[in-house]
């Protein structure tokens, strides 16, 4: 893949190589007990952001996928620093350890066992993160290559325009990128079912073609497992809603955001994404599971493609939202970065809108904010594959 | 002794007086922490109400349902997105058979974000001022125990809790504090005291005052400023602490802001 030098593209150069297109400092409990304290401290400092999650040290079937995602959303490159808020267990230890061999970031440890109390931690770790944030301040933005771009393409509410307008115009934007030599992933599983086939056929070898195939199988069987129907659940009650109306229909429109460029291979979930090309990733198509095991895969900004209507975002990966639909975009225009409706009004084509938001996308990777960043919207969610009830 | 308590209708009467800012949806848990910060009232983070199928939607739905019918809440104000599986109407519908001082808001139908906010916060207030909340009596206390760690006190404690008349549902369950609090919550009882396990912290839940006793585990020992009670406690002391959290004494992890909601589920998302 050929790997062209951008005049246009600027980034963090982090010091194995990567490139981040946000400069945050992240307040990370690896416990769920900690959420409040992780989020005081964000709260009350010069900018850090932190997430909450509802792991508590279990280790059970779920285990290794939790110690990756929590990982590797540390070792994400948009992360200027990681401070870790830990009681010190073997398990947390892991997930620190994993952190540092996925990224050489900075990462920070705040131990509650030897520091001695939550509200000490608070008062700590606000004194760290400001000091952090000050060191951030002064790390530059440099010229960067195109593969720079790690890019995360999603979908959620869909409606019936999402397969005309604005997945075709990620589908654009996505192909350019890709020709750039930026990497491009595919996720959501679930939301490509019925459209496999297509995917398959666009592989760059019968091997990945296959093996798409077969990740949205084994994640049709896992549900089918529970004695449930799949297919039964989609599309969703706000995707008929939207106009949708069956589960093809939905997929072959997901599968648009994918433009037409041949993929180069398939991730698990939270799999690094490191080469350059189009990818597709087994993630669930809820939506903050995915953005969050986008987050954790390096993926370092994410087009959100929606019909209905989202604020979701990630406290570290740009989220930029695409209405399908005018009418939307213009009743909830404070979640709404670009508007792709235009092309079913007539108004634009689909190589306008691709183009916009290939613009765009080069903005926000420059460090214009989404309104999910203006927002705060830093939702996180841990994918679990297992039953929780009996733990 | 007397207890305080606040008269929260058809859901009982609860030894605090929460407003609860309800998300039936993860998208809307932001929105809902805005509306919570400026009215003082309750929300939490979870990662529900989309992308699941099967019996968690029922679960989820109770779960959410018990948490808006707890004896500590004044109110509820449910915030969805508008396309979730769990529709907020439908939960306002199940929990406005019960409680009249339901309402229930949609992202897709107020504007955005901003919009939501500003109608949530009227809506909060309007609540308020339509449902006022009068501090009565609290006739008998309800405690639950969550018994992750085993703790040589408790047998006396139950017996003495017995004596003066308070009712106690105990989970032991889990080793999950956690999943212990959810099933207390769901029990509907008024405080909870918690033994957590000894390689566990302190830990709360959002509408009910949680009480943490330490073990005598070395992280226990290590973390003591964050538990209010110590393997040391006497009945006595125990009880005592029971008392004066039902009648206002904030709790360690209250004061922290410390509470998370581990709701379990069956089958992974789609």
């Amino acid at each position: 893949m050929r790997c062209e030098v951008s005049n246009q593209l600027t980034a963090f150069e982090r010091s194995d190589g990567r490139w981040g297109l946000r400069n945050h400092v992240l307040i990370l409990p690896l416990h769920s007990a900690f959420s409040a304290t992780a989020r005081k401290i964000a709260d009350d400092s010069s900018g850090a952001v932190a997430v909450s999650h509802d792991w508590s040290g279990e280790v059970d079937g779920d285990f290794d996928r939790i110690v990756k995602t929590i990982s590797g959303f540390a070792a994400n490159p948009n992360n200027f620093a990681t401070i870790f808020i830990t009681i010190g267990t073997p398990n947390e230890l892991a997930i620190i350890e994993l952190a540092k061999k996925i990224g050489l970031g900075k990462f920070e440890v705040l131990n509650v066992a030897e520091l001695g109390s939550m509200s000490k931690i608070a008062d700590i770790g606000l004194q760290m993160a400001n000091s952090l944030l000050k060191e951030a301040k002064l790390s530059q933005r440099i010229s960067a290559p195109w593969s720079a771009i790690k890019l995360g393409q999603e979908c959620g509410g869909s409606d019936a325009l999402s397969g005309i307008t604005a997945n075709p115009a990620l589908g654009v934007a996505s192909d350019r990128l890709v020709g750039l030599g930026s990497s491009s992933v595919l996720g959501e599983t679930t939301e490509i079912l019925g459209a496999e086939h297509l995917l398959a056929a666009r592989a760059i070898t019968p091997e990945i073609g296959a093996r798409i195939v077969e990740t949205v199988a084994r994640y049709e069987r896992s549900i089918n497992y529970e004695g449930i129907d799949m297919r039964g659940a989609q599309p969703s009650r706000g995707n008929i809603e939207g106009g949708l109306t069956t589960l093809e229909e939905k997929s072959l429109g997901a599968a648009k955001k994918a433009g037409s460029a041949q993929f180069s291979g398939v991730f698990e979930y939270a799999d690094q994404v490191i080469n350059p090309g189009l990818y597709f990733m087994d993630t669930p198509g809820h939506d903050t599971e995915q953005l969050t095991g986008f987050a954790a895969a390096g993926i370092n900004i994410v087009v959100f493609t929606t019909g209905r209507g989202t604020p979701t975002g990630s406290a570290i990966v740009p989220t930029i939202k695409v209405a399908t639909n005018t009418t939307m975009a213009i009743a909830i225009p404070d979640l709404i970065d670009l508007n792709a409706g235009t092309i079913a009004d007539g108004i634009a084509t689909l190589t306008d809108v691709g183009g916009e938001l290939f613009d765009l996308i080069l903005e926000v990777a420059n460090g214009k904010l989404t309104k999910a960043e203006k927002g705060l919207h830093h939702e996180f969610s841990l994918s679990r594959m297992y039953n929780t009830v009996i733990r | 002794m007397t207890m305080k308590g606040f008269d929260h209708g058809n859901r009982g009467i609860g030894v605090r007086n929460h407003q609860l800012i309800l998300p039936s949806v993860v998208c809307s848990t932001r929105v809902s922490s805005r509306i919570a910060k400026e009215m003082d009232a309750i929300t939490f983070a979870h990662q529900h109400g989309c992308g699941f199928i099967g019996n968690d939607v029922g679960r989820i739905t109770d779960y959410f349902a018990a948490l808006a019918n707890h004896p500590n809440v004044s109110s509820t104000l449910i915030v969805g997105l508008g396309c979730e599986t769990l529709q907020g109407n439908e939960l306002a519908d199940k929990l406005l058979s019960k409680n009249k001082s339901t309402n229930y808001l949609v992202t897709q139908e107020s504007g955005g974000v901003q919009g939501t906010v500003d109608s949530g916060v009227a809506a909060a207030r309007e609540l308020r001022t339509k449902y006022p909340t009068p501090q009565v009596v609290l006739p008998r206390l309800h405690l639950g125990i969550d018994l992750s760690n085993e703790s040589p006190v408790v047998t006396d404690l139950v017996a003495a809790l017995a004596d003066v008349g308070v009712d106690v549902t105990i989970s032991s369950s889990h080793k999950n504090s956690g999943l212990n609090f959810s099933d207390l919550m769901e029990a509907g009882v008024h405080v909870i005291l918690s033994f957590p396990d000894s390689n566990q912290p302190a830990s709360g839940f959002p509408l009910i005052p949680t009480i943490n006793v330490a073990s005598n585990s070395p992280l226990h020992l290590a973390l003591k400023d964050d538990f209010d009670l110590f393997a040391s406690s006497s009945v006595v002391e125990i009880i005592e602490k029971i008392y004066a959290v039902v009648n206002g004494e904030q709790t360690k992890v209250e004061v922290i802001g410390a509470g998370e909601i581990i709701a379990a589920r069956e089958v992974r998302s789609v």
